[in-house]
């Protein structure tokens, strides 16, 4: 395995993929000075997300990252949409409705239709 | 505890963060609004990580990887995801090679508190070892669990 290859260096494999059942709890998301670059989702509830899949077995480290950005960039993405509604009712404030208008107007929400209540 | 999956929620005050972010200025969120999308985001994990599954599946594979996830977002009709989620994972890739460079490099020069000019010229040596072993541990990686 991969992991003989590192142990060789003596600096502990911090790193996923076999180890995903039995990886310790993952830290903070990469919390470096370019923190909202990577990510500000915590990984680990991504991690405890994707797990409760009872067809995953395992998920690599980078995988988790990934998913936790593309949850982000949809939080973004919804949000604009349904900001586009609340303008059209001249609001400031976002609604619950405004965000079931954008979910029945765009195609690639329908996965969420009946999912949020 | 958390009974089903889409109760899993990610923590509000990021969620809220992020919302804010994206809109303008002087713009506000009402608490249900700003918890249902909480919501959305939950249920869309979960299903990305059910299409990426698909992926790593067919790929025989048991474990999710980064492009099992990209795949998903395509099929997922969220294409425009994939190239600022390349960049990310490019960042992340190389945040991760730094720290495991730091830490390696922390150790050598514990080791290493004695000794100076020799050393140093062998330090570097090393480090270029290092390098290629890691470059090989990466495509270890990728190759990665078949096991």
């Amino acid at each position: 395995m991969a992991a003989a290859a590192a142990a060789g260096s003596g600096a502990p494999r911090e790193e996923e993929g076999s180890g995903g059942e039995a990886a310790a709890p993952q830290p903070q998301a990469p919390t470096s000075a370019s923190g909202a670059r990577l990510s500000r989702l915590p990984l680990a509830r991504v991690k405890a997300l994707v797990k409760a899949d009872p067809d995953v077995t395992l998920a690599g480290q980078e995988a988790i990252f990934i998913l936790a950005r593309a949850a982000e960039l949809f939080v973004e993405t919804i949000a604009k949409d349904a900001y586009c509604c609340a303008q059209q009712g001249k609001r400031k404030t976002l609604q619950r409705r405004d965000l079931d208008n954008a979910i029945e107007a765009v195609d690639e929400f329908a996965f969420l239709e009946g999912t949020l209540d | 505890m958390a009974e089903r999956p889409e109760d899993l929620n990610l923590p509000n005050a990021v969620i809220t963060r992020i919302i804010k972010e994206a809109l303008p200025d002087g713009v506000n969120i009402s608490k249900e609004a700003r918890s249902a999308i909480s919501r959305a985001a939950s249920v869309f994990v979960l299903y990305a990580t059910s299409c990426a599954n698909n992926f790593a599946m067919k790929g025989k594979r048991k474990t999710l990887n980064a492009s099992d996830v990209l795949s998903a977002m395509e099929e997922m009709e969220f294409q425009r995801f994939v190239t600022p989620l390349k960049e990310a994972l490019e960042a992340y890739r190389r945040e991760q090679k730094g720290k495991k460079e730091a830490s390696e490099q922390k150790k050598k020069d514990k080791d290493r508190k004695t000794d100076s000019e020799e050393q140093d010229k062998s330090r570097d040596e090393e480090i270029d070892e290092d390098e290629e072993r890691l470059e090989e541990e990466e495509q270890n990686e990728e190759e990665e669990v078949d096991n």
